[in-house]
């Protein structure tokens, strides 16, 4: 168990193709760290890079105190989980589980002690005679966590290990990854592309877009307070809605104007608004802080059903106001359909701001 | 799993005339490469008076005279104590065998090397080793020879296997290339991961590849003992092989049928259970990997 860093660490493949561009990260030992982002942002590169399995263009990666940059994987200690699971097809499910400890000469009946131990932790153990093939998708990806804590290493690395799960599997699978890190306290370092999963295992956070790392905090802080429009848009689902408004003032007061509308903000945001001095803004709301209704209200914007989506307990309803789209959560008795008029009404105190230029956040 | 059930059209003249002429095809495709092999397997076991008898122009009753003989061993018995076959054979063995396991193992590493790495030039490498295949021998036998001489590999084993792995050397390459591409990387880099090196880590792979590459052991075996050119060239006076060696019973004076015949069959038939191995080998390797999983 170990903290892990990265430092200025870069990834270019040469020919313009940057994958990860100055990384700096510092994971504390014993956290469970997940690097979200869509694909190709460089997430998956960073991971493989933690590994030994590419090389680091530039900066370093530190385990502890220990430089690991030109150690090759089997010299770092780590165990990881692939995406695909990189079973070995003609070994039985023991010999699997086993291949880590029998690299480091471990006593046969030691093997054999741990190789069960896991695979009872796992669920596993009636079938470690049989091969990879013969298991379904989810007791292969437990052989691989089998391989990966059978041997107890400083980190733990995962590659979206449950992404080709049925979605009823996944959501067991991510209480007992949790659990299992927590109970063995090993540094983890997640990868996937599920905003929910990031949500709900990760102790940190760790955004990426584009090879770039947009931001790092625990999901609370990344969920209330993103540090950009990017980062607000792919974390939370339903999605943010963004809507492009312009600072304006109302009687002497700070508002925003959208479209033919003027919205009033209340007195924290305004302070914050004028603070930062900035014209055009990207604001953003929540689809469960906004409402819609087919009839007018107080500050109501009126636009148009866009399109609506069941969800269950609740239906999403899209609404279009000029060019913008708005997603508000509304009751299932909602009766609007596609094209209907209606109204759209959400508190200031609810809403993000964001720079229209860069989409940075306004800070607080 | 798609459905296996045979769909039947209405079929036209064609088809059916095919349907009938293929039956007869082949018939005839039967005899003429099976025939061949009957007369060779029964005139090893006649004895010189025998083997010439044949019934006159027209006479089909007198077909049976081809059956009329006592068999006789003579000729095998000859070939091994007068003309040293057992050495041929040995030869043969020795030089077949031994360049196909030298292929195949630098075959497997190169091929490994050159599926797993990427670097500029990678193509014309590629191409440049199985260009090596495309050329005649009878082209580079004559500079062959000179080397061999000037390094005193001429007529002895290590320089026939070593002029056997010149051609069983790239194809091994080319197609456990093929193997190689068909494994995913990732169970290398969990090898990795898992406390291997790269090289442990090539081992560990090594039995999913091991229908190609059992099939191309045997691929070389078969390429090799049938070599003739390099046989009577490099190989003449301390290492003949048995194609060689029955080349030499055609003399000027004296053909001896007999002895021939029975050193076809002596050539032939090692291979024949061999041939029949590949063919499973080789179906079971060449689909590996075809169908996504």
């Amino acid at each position: 168990m170990v903290a892990v860093s990265f430092n200025n660490v870069w990834k270019d493949y040469g020919g313009g193709a940057i994958a990860v561009k100055d990384l700096n990260m510092e994971i504390k030992d014993g956290e469970f760290v997940s690097l979200l982002g869509p694909s190709g942002c460089g997430k998956s590169t960073s991971l493989r890079m933690l590994a030994g399995l590419e090389h680091i263009s530039s900066g370093e990666i530190v385990f502890g105190d220990k430089v690991v940059n030109d150690l090759p994987p089997k010299d770092r200690d780590i165990a990881m989980v692939f995406e695909n699971y990189a079973l070995y097809p003609h070994k039985t499910i023991f010999d699997n589980i086993a291949n880590p400890l029998k690299q480091s000469k471990v006593a046969a009946a030691e093997i054999e002690r741990r190789v069960t131990e896991a695979a009872k932790l796992l669920e596993i153990d009636q079938l470690l005679e049989r091969r990879p093939q013969e298991l379904s998708g989810g007791q292969k990806q437990r052989t691989a966590i089998g391989r990966a804590i059978v041997r107890q290493p400083q980190v733990f690395l995962f590659d979206e290990p449950i992404a080709h799960l049925d979605a009823k599997l996944r959501a067991r699978m991510r209480g007992e990854l949790k659990h299992l890190q927590f109970t063995l306290g090993v540094t983890t370092i997640y990868v996937t592309h599920d905003q929910l999963e990031a949500l709900t295992m990760a102790d940190r956070i760790a955004v990426m877009n584009d090879g770039v790392l947009q931001q790092f905090g625990t999901p609370q802080e990344v969920y209330d307070n993103p540090a950009n429009s990017w980062v607000a848009t792919f974390v939370g689902e339903p999605q943010m809605s963004l809507m492009e408004m312009q600072v304006t003032s109302l009687e002497g007061e700070t508002a925003l104007a959208f479209g033919s509308y003027t919205i009033e903000v209340d007195p924290k945001n305004s302070a914050r608004l004028r603070a930062a001095g900035k014209k055009d803004l990207l604001v953003g709301v929540r689809p469960d802080k906004a409402t819609v209704s087919l009839d007018e209200s107080l500050g109501s914007i009126r636009g148009e059903v866009y399109s609506r989506q069941l969800l269950g307990a609740d239906v999403l309803v899209e609404v279009e106001i000029g060019k913008s789209r708005v997603r508000a959560k509304a009751n299932t008795s909602f009766a609007g359909t596609v094209g209907t008029p209606c109204y759209l009404n959400f508190g200031s105190e609810d809403l993000y701001f964001f720079d229209a230029k860069d989409g940075q956040v306004i800070p607080q | 799993m798609a459905s296996r059930e045979l769909i039947s059209y209405d079929k036209g003249v064609a088809v059916k005339v095919l349907k009938w002429a293929s039956p007869i095809f082949l018939t005839f495709y039967l005899v003429w490469s099976l025939l061949p092999l009957f007369i060779m397997l029964v005139a090893s076991l006649k004895d010189l008076l025998d083997a010439f008898s044949v019934p006159k122009p027209g006479d089909w009753a007198g077909v049976t005279i081809f059956f009329d003989f006592s068999p006789t061993l003579t000729h095998y018995v000859a070939l091994f104590t007068e003309n040293g076959f057992g050495t041929y054979l040995f030869n043969s063995l020795v030089a077949s065998i031994g360049s196909a396991v030298i292929a195949v193992t630098f075959g497997s590493m190169c091929a490994y090397s050159l599926s797993r790495s990427e670097f500029r030039g990678k193509k014309d490498l590629l191409f440049w080793i199985i260009s090596t295949r495309m050329a005649p021998i009878v082209a580079v036998i004559v500079p062959l020879y000179a080397i061999f001489r000037s390094v005193d590999l001429v007529g002895t084993l290590p320089g026939l296997i070593l002029a056997f792995t010149t051609f069983n050397l790239p194809f091994a390459i080319w197609m456990l290339k093929g193997f190689f591409d068909g494994v995913p990387y990732a169970i290398e880099e969990a090898a990795q991961v898992d406390g291997q090196n790269r090289f442990q880590a090539f081992v560990t792979i090594l039995p999913l590849v091991a229908p190609g590459i059992g099939a191309f052991v045997i691929l070389c075996i078969l390429f090799a003992w049938n070599d003739f050119l390099f046989a009577t060239i490099i190989g003449s006076g301390g290492a003949k092989t048995l194609p060689a060696a029955t080349k030499e019973l055609v003399q000027p004076q004296n053909i001896d049928w007999g002895k021939i015949m029975a050193a076809g069959i002596v050539t032939t038939a090692p291979m024949i259970p061999l041939g029949l191995l590949v063919r499973r080998y080789l179906v079971a390797g060449l689909t590996m990997g075809a169908v996504k999983e």
